[in-house]
């Protein structure tokens, strides 16, 4: 149901996160630059690319449901207009291009999502970012990961139990409040014993690096960031 | 052995305990994006990931609080489903929720800093009902100015339109949120901090 | 050869944070109270299985936290290898390995190879290092070539043996796990012990913090009993039994002072 790292060999999988990266970011400052029905067409295109490439499909949209009512909302909140003509439609197409756009780019990051296990991910961040807060980054997101799904069923456990205690009589405040008061001690525990095993077993600020290797197959992907990045810079100079 | 363990940078125990502890809240908030609560006021149904930002203001301060919703988005960037409806990626923090996203680090950063008045921290249970209330819509206010924003740039909205769309259907259950939250805060309920 | 001569640790200040950590686990098998460690002199040779046996509040967790600088102690002084543990932490906690209770919590990586290279990441070895050292460690635990599995889909024994593994690849003198068999079934904890006696046999000092002999008495060289923060009790097994059961601790129920290491194992806990 969720969008999620899928194992697999396809070619997103084996490139470089950094380099998948980059896509993302030339995808895009293009789509920024250049929201014509044009520009749009092409970038579809290529999201389409990206998300076949990972071995991907329609499917995986889903997952951003709830941005969809927005989405499609705003073109009519955007053409809609108090008195005549009542509702301008080079508006409405406007904002309509701003919402085909977002889309797209949600194609684009669920390519990368599908593709990228945390461990590229992370390492993708401290060869990237220096010193500190690249470790900060790396070793926070690796945690982030791992305890989620902990989290959230430490939150489920709770709501069956104020649940269980005849919890759906109380005013929803009350709910809430007792579900985070849970939520959160637990989230303290583990925190604490997380943070003494991380003292434990010497927690440095200048680990080794994980591997990570730019392979043939990068460098064209590489160039079409950059060229997406540049297509970019076109419109705007 | 002994070469090697000079080269070691430590972080060191305390600092390894708060980044757990930024960590875990970044994954709290993430967590908190699947509870959902039917909304009294409104058929949009609430999600807590606002307390979430609020609590990370109060309970970690502003230094770390900050930093844990900066791992949180970093973390859904990357693929870990922390974001509204378990949804991931890039594209969110580029997106029409691009606005709401970011102003979260920046919220966590005004409560704290409220609620702490400043950088070292002080029990928070010990903040009056004013300051308490006060942060958090200091916080609400953040988050929908930069979220509202976020919307009219990225969709090319007019203002007014933006807040019909981003805002109207939502804020009532701030109210909501800022009342559990300064009830968790007040009834001392959490221990660890 | 870990040292540690008249040490006193107090809750207030800095180490007060211990003790609420330690008394809001869920488990209840944990050090609470105001009195944490007072007066210890304690050596634990290479190579020793040392059991630190002790009630809830007794001090122990606090006590083996001291060994790598966890916990510092507000009078005395813990050396390791003849060094200070305040002259040279990393040293310290890389000779030794720690594990504690709840090891979901102690596991920071998704998978069980990323988990296991954690320590000597930090280490700063090279990665040719860290391999070799990876599968060594899992080879201890018995889980060999399980380096892609994902952590989330491990059972309560192979997490415990894998945060031993952690512990391990930094290849430490001492491993000392802190209640080890908590939260066990029966075969989790026989694959643990298991692992822990070929561990001791290769030549790893062991020291396992509990509040319950049943299943270490048959491994342990020798057994240190804890009560308000003393050492009340030190010698082998077999003679520090009958004293042990008045200390709170759960003892085999056949009190064989011969130790016959599973005689006990018959009921549950």
């Amino acid at each position: 149901m969720t969008l999620a790292y899928v194992p697999g060999d396809s070619l997103a999988h084996r490139l470089d996160p950094r380099t998948k990266l980059l896509v993302q970011i030339g995808f895009a400052a293009a789509a920024y630059a250049h929201a014509t029905p044009r520009g749009l067409a092409a970038l579809t295109a290529l999201a389409g690319g990206c998300l076949w490439a990972a071995d991907g499909d329609i499917a995986d949209l889903w997952a951003y449901r709830v941005a969809f009512p927005v989405l499609f909302l705003a073109p009519l909140v955007a053409g809609a207009t108090l008195g005549s003509p009542w509702f301008r439609a080079a508006r409405a197409a406007e904002t309509a291009l701003a919402s085909y756009r977002v889309l797209l780019l949600l194609v684009v990051a669920a390519a990368y999502v599908r593709s990228t296990p945390v461990r590229d991910s992370r390492a993708a961040l401290q060869r990237t970012v220096p010193g500190r807060a690249g470790t900060f980054l790396g070793a926070g997101v690796a945690l982030v990961f791992r305890f989620l799904p902990l989290l959230r069923r430490d939150l489920l456990t709770a709501r069956e139990a104020v649940r269980a205690r005849g919890g759906d009589r109380l005013p929803v405040r009350e709910r809430i409040r007792l579900v985070a008061v849970a939520g959160t001690n637990r989230a303290f525990g583990r925190a604490d014993r997380l943070g003494t095993a991380l003292a434990a077993r010497c927690f440095a600020w200048n680990p080794t690096l994980p591997r990570l290797s730019f392979e043939p197959a990068d460098y064209p992907a590489l160039a079409l960031g950059v060229g997406l990045l540049a297509v970019a810079a076109a419109a705007v100079i | 052995m002994s070469t090697r363990t000079e080269s070691v940078d430590l972080v060191g125990d305390e600092a390894a305990t708060n980044l757990a502890r930024a960590a875990l809240f970044a994954a709290l908030v993430g967590a908190f994006a699947y509870v959902t609560f039917p909304n009294p006021v409104s058929p949009v149904s609430v999600t807590l990931q606002v307390l979430g930002v609020f609590l990370a203001g109060v309970y970690l301060g502003p230094a770390w609080g900050p930093a844990a919703l900066l791992l949180y988005l970093a973390a859904g960037a990357l693929g870990a489903p922390v974001f509204e409806g378990g949804s991931a990626g890039v594209g969110a923090l580029l997106g029409e929720s691009a606005g709401y996203l970011w102003s979260y680090p920046l919220a966590a950063g005004v409560v704290g800093a409220v609620v702490h008045r400043g950088t070292a921290l002080r029990d928070p249970s010990a903040a009056g009902l004013g300051t308490l209330v006060a942060a958090m819509v200091l916080g609400t206010v953040v988050i929908y100015a930069l979220g509202v924003a976020g919307l009219a740039l990225v969709l090319s909205l007019g203002p007014v339109e933006a807040v019909a769309v981003g805002a109207v259907a939502f804020l009532p259950a701030e109210a909501l949120k800022i009342a559990a939250a300064v009830g968790i805060v007040r009834s001392d309920a959490i221990t660890a901090a | 050869m870990i040292a540690l001569e008249s040490l006193t640790c107090r809750y207030e200040g800095r180490n007060r944070e211990e003790g609420d950590e330690n008394g809001t686990d869920e488990n209840g098998v944990d050090d609470v109270g105001t009195v944490a460690v007072d007066d210890v002199t304690l050596t634990v040779p290479d190579g020793e299985f040392l059991v630190v046996a002790g009630a809830n509040g007794s001090g122990k967790t606090t006590l083996v936290r001291t060994f790598n600088g966890l916990v510092r102690p507000d009078t005395g002084t813990v050396s390791v290898n003849g060094t200070p543990v305040d002259e040279d932490l990393v040293a310290a906690r890389a000779a030794i390995g720690m594990v504690f209770q709840e090891p979901r919590d102690q596991l920071v990586s998704a998978t069980v190879g990323g988990d296991v290279a954690f320590g000597p990441e930090n280490l700063g070895c090279s990665r040719a290092e860290i391999d070799r050292r990876v599968s060594a460690a899992l080879d201890a635990v018995n889980m060999v070539g399980r380096e892609d599995d994902r952590i989330a889909a491990l059972s309560g024994g192979e997490r415990e043996r894998v945060a031993i593994a952690g512990a391990l690849a930094m290849e430490p003198d001492h491993l000392v796990c802190d209640e080890p068999f908590a939260g066990l079934d029966d075969p989790a904890r026989e694959s643990v012990l298991a692992r822990l006696r070929v561990l001791h046999r290769e030549g790893t000092g062991v020291v396992v913090v509990t509040h319950d002999l049943r299943d270490v008495v048959g491994l342990a060289d020798r057994v240190v009993g804890l009560a308000d923060g003393r050492v009340v009790v030190d010698g082998s097994p077999g003679a520090t039994l009958p004293d042990l059961a008045a200390l709170g601790v759960r003892i085999p129920e056949t009190c064989d002072t011969d130790a016959g290491g599973e005689a006990g194992r018959s009921t549950d806990p």
